[in-house]
C-alpha cells in the first residue's frame, strides 16, 4: 500500500448514466497511477465552506484512463452525494487516495464479479486490468429496478466487456436477484461489492461451494486513513477492525458473518 | 515562524497548534501525508489499561456543521501502545510533542497507565481524558468535583510529567472543575471535549449511530469551546489547551485571545489532512501582518468593553 496522496483537482465530465446515477472523471494522475482495483478516494470540499458535506465521502475508484483521470460511479442517495451528481467540468473537490487494499485475484480461473447496484463501480476498473494480463472476467450486475441501470454503452466502453443484468422488477435484463446468475459446480473465484444482504447471500454460496471470495464492504467513515476507527466491521475473530485500511476488500474468511 | 514558539512546561513548542486526542491515531497514520514534526505537537487516542473494544457501528456521521461519533476508546491497551506506538513516535518526532491521552474506569486505572508509561520515552507527558461521553461512566470523573480532585491529586503523586486534565463542556460551571484541577496540582487543562448528541434516521425511526448518542464535534461547537476556553482560562493560572470546532488560523486566535496558550485541531483533519499545517501557517502570517512579535502578547488578550 503505498502512501495516500491529498490532491485538489479538477473535475473533467459528469453525466447522468442512470437514474439518480452520475459519471464522474476528475484529473487526478497520482491517484490514477497509483490506485488498484477495489481501493477507494475520500472525496470533499475542503474546509472554505460549512455546507453539507462537510466530511468527505467514500468512493470505490471506478475506472482510470491511460492520461490520469479517475471516474467515480455516483448515486444520488443523501446530501453529499446530491452534492457530487451536480458537479461541473471546472469544478474543484479534494481528493484523498487512493485508500484501502483493493482485490487480488489469480489468473488460473475465470473472475465472477458480482455487482448490487453502485458495487458495479470496482469491476469496473478490475475488469480491463484482470483481461489485459490474460483473466478471464465475467460481471454480474443486479438493480431493483431498470431505470437505475448504469449506461450498458458506456459499460462497454470502459471495460470491453457486457455485465449479465439482472433486475428485481425484470423490466431490463433477467428478473431476479443476481446470486441465481451464478453457475455452480465449476472452479472460479468470486468477487462482491453491495448491499450487505447480497454480500450475506454470496458468502453462503461461496461457503457451501468452497469457493475464494472477496467482497468490498461499506461502512460509514471519518477520516479514510485508520486514524478515527470510525469504519470497522467485525472480523473472524470478533473484533472491531477498520475497513479503510484493513478492507474495504475482505476475503471471506476473515470476517464475522453472524448477525 | 518564530513568533509562534510558546515555552510551558519546560519545554519549547515550535508551534501552537496540536493534532486533538482521537483524531491522529497514534501519529503513524500521517507518515508521508502531512508533516508531523513541524506541528506543535500530537495528543495520541485514549490508552486505557486493557485494550478495550470499542461501539458497535455506525461509530461516525455527519451533522450540520460537524460530526457525531461514539468510538467507544477502541484502543489497543497500555502494553501495545507502549511496546508499539511509542517507539515510533520517539523515532519520528524530534521536534513535536507528544501528550498520551489516557482513560480510565477508576483512579487505580489512571495511575496504573500512568506508572506502566512513565519511564518511556518518546512523550512529554499525560493528558487525563475526564470527559468521553460515548462509553459508560466517562465523564463521571468529570462531573464529579470530589471524584476529580482525588483522581488528579493521585495522578500527580504518580509523574512528575506534565499532568494535562482534558475538560468535559458538559456542566453547569466549567471554572469550578478548572479550579479543582489546579488546586489538585494539574499543569495544564484541555477544553473542550466532545457535546452529546443523537441523530435518528427517520425512515428507519431508529439512531444513527449504534451507540444510540455520540460525541458532537467540528465548527458547529466553535463558540461553546471559545466561550468555555475563556471561563476556564480566566479562572486558572495554569496554561490552557483551546479545543472545539477549529478550522481556520482565526478560529484558532480566537481561542488564543480567548485565554489559550495551545490549541488542538480535530474533525478539521477529516477534511483537510492539512487543516493543521494551515491553521499554523495562518497564525503565523498573522502575527507578522499585525506586527505581533510573539504569540504569548495574544494569549487572554481579548479586550472587554466596560459595561462587561
Ligand atoms: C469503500 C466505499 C466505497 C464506496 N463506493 C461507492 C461508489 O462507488 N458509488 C456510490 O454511489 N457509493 C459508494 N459508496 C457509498 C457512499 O460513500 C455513500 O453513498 C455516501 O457516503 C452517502 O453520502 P450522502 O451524504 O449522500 O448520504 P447521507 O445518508 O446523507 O450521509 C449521512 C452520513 O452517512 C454516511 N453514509 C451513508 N451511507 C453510506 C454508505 N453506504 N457508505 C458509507 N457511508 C455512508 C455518509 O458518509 C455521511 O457521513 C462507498 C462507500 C464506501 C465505504
Ligand atoms: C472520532 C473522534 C474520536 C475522538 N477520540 C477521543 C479520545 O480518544 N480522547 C479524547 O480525549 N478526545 C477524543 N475526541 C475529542 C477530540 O479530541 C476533540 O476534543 C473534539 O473532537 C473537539 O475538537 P474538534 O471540533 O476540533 O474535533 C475524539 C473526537 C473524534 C471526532
Ligand atoms: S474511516 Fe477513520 S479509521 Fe477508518
Amino acid at each position: 500500500m503505498s502512501t495516500p496522496c491529498r490532491l485538489p483537482a479538477r473535475v473533467l465530465s459528469n453525466q447522468r448514466a442512470g437514474a439518480d446515477t452520475y459519471w464522474l472523471e476528475i484529473d487526478a494522475p497520482p491517484i490514477a497511477q497509483a490506485a488498484v482495483p477495489g481501493q477507494f478516494v475520500m472525496i470533499g470540499f475542503g474546509l472554505g465552506r460549512l455546507d453539507a458535506p462537510f466530511l468527505p465521502r467514500p468512493f470505490s475508484v471506478g475506472w482510470r484512463g491511460d492520461d490520469g483521470r479517475i471516474g467515480l460511479l455516483v448515486r444520488r442517495f443523501g446530501t453529499g452525494t446530491h452534492r457530487l451528481a451536480a458537479l461541473r467540468p471546472g469544478d474543484e473537490v479534494l481528493l484523498l487516495g487512493p485508500l484501502g487494499r483493493g482485490f487480488r485475484w489469480e489468473q488460473d480461473s475465470p473472475l465472477i464479479c458480482i455487482a448490487g447496484g453502485v458495487g458495479l463501480a470496482p469491476f469496473l476498473f478490475m475488469a480491463p486490468e484482470a483481461i489485459r494480463h490474460g483473466a478471464t472476467v465475467e460481471i454480474l450486475y443486479g438493480e431493483r429496478t431498470g431505470d437505475r441501470v448504469f449506461d450498458p454503452q458506456l459499460v462497454e466502453k470502459l471495460t470491453g466487456i457486457q455485465p449479465r443484468l439482472y433486475t428485481e422488477d425484470g423490466s431490463r435484463g433477467q428478473i431476479g436477484r443476481v446470486i441465481d446468475g451464478i453457475e455452480r459446480g465449476r472452479r472460479i473465484q468470486l468477487f462482491g461489492c453491495g448491499p450487505t444482504p447480497m454480500l450475506r447471500a454470496l458468502e453462503r454460496l461461496a461457503r457451501e461451494e468452497d469457493l475464494p471470495l472477496q467482497v468490498s464492504v461499506e461502512e460509514h467513515m471519518g477520516c479514510g486513513i485508520g486514524t478515527c476507527q470510525g469504519c470497522v466491521v467485525r472480523s473472524v475473530a470478533g473484533e472491531w477492525i477498520k475497513s479503510c485500511t484493513e478492507g474495504p476488500v475482505f476475503r471471506r474468511e476473515e470476517l464475522s458473518w453472524r448477525d | 515562524m518564530a513568533g509562534l514558539s510558546q515555552r510551558l512546561w519546560g519545554v519549547e513548542f515550535q508551534s501552537p497548534v496540536l493534532l486533538a486526542s482521537g483524531t491522529c491515531g497514534y501519529g503513524a497514520e500521517y507518515d508521508g501525508l502531512i508533516p508531523l514534526d513541524d506541528l506543535g505537537g500530537i495528543v495520541t487516542k485514549a490508552v486505557s489499561l486493557e485494550p478495550r473494544p470499542g461501539n458497535l457501528p455506525h461509530r461516525v456521521a455527519e451533522t450540520p456543521g460537524g460530526m457525531i461519533n461514539a468510538i467507544g476508546l477502541q484502543n489497543v491497551g497500555l502494553k501495545r501502545f507502549r511496546d508499539e506506538k511509542l517507539p515510533w513516535l520517539d523515532e519520528h518526532l524530534t521536534k513535536a510533542h507528544v501528550l498520551v491521552n489516557v482513560v480510565g474506569h477508576t483512579v487505580e486505572e489512571f495511575s496504573t497507565v500512568v506508572a506502566g508509561l512513565d519511564d518511556a520515552t518518546g512523550f512529554l507527558g499525560y493528558e487525563i481524558n475526564v470527559s468521553c461521553p460515548n462509553v459508560k461512566g466517562g465523564t463521571l470523573f468529570g462531573t464529579d468535583a470530589k471524584a476529580l480532585s482525588e483522581l488528579v491529586r493521585r495522578v500527580r503523586q504518580t509523574t512528575a510529567r506534565p499532568v494535562i486534565v482534558k475538560l468535559t463542556p458538559n456542566v453547569p460551571d466549567i471554572a469550578v472543575y478548572a479550579r479543582v484541577c489546579e488546586d489538585a496540582g494539574a499543569d495544564g487543562l484541555s477544553t473542550i471535549n466532545t457535546f452529546p448528541g443523537m441523530l435518528i434516521d427517520v425512515e428507519a425511526r431508529r439512531p444513527v449511530i449504534g451507540n444510540v448518542s455520540g460525541g458532537v464535534s467540528g465548527p458547529a461547537i466553535l463558540p461553546m469551546g471559545i466561550y468555555l476556553t475563556w471561563r476556564a482560562a480566566q479562572a486558572v493560572e495554569i496554561p490552557v489547551i483551546g479545543i472545539g470546532g477549529i478550522r481556520t488560523a482565526f478560529d484558532a486566535l480566537q481561542y488564543v485571545l480567548a485565554g489559550a496558550s495551545l490549541v488542538q485541531i480535530g474533525t478539521a483533519l477529516f477534511v483537510d489532512p492539512n487543516a493543521a499545517v494551515d491553521v499554523q501557517r495562518g497564525m503565523a502570517a498573522h502575527l507578522e501582518s499585525q506586527g505581533v512579535a510573539h504569540l504569548s502578547d495574544l494569549v487572554g488578550a481579548v479586550e472587554l468593553p466596560n459595561h462587561a
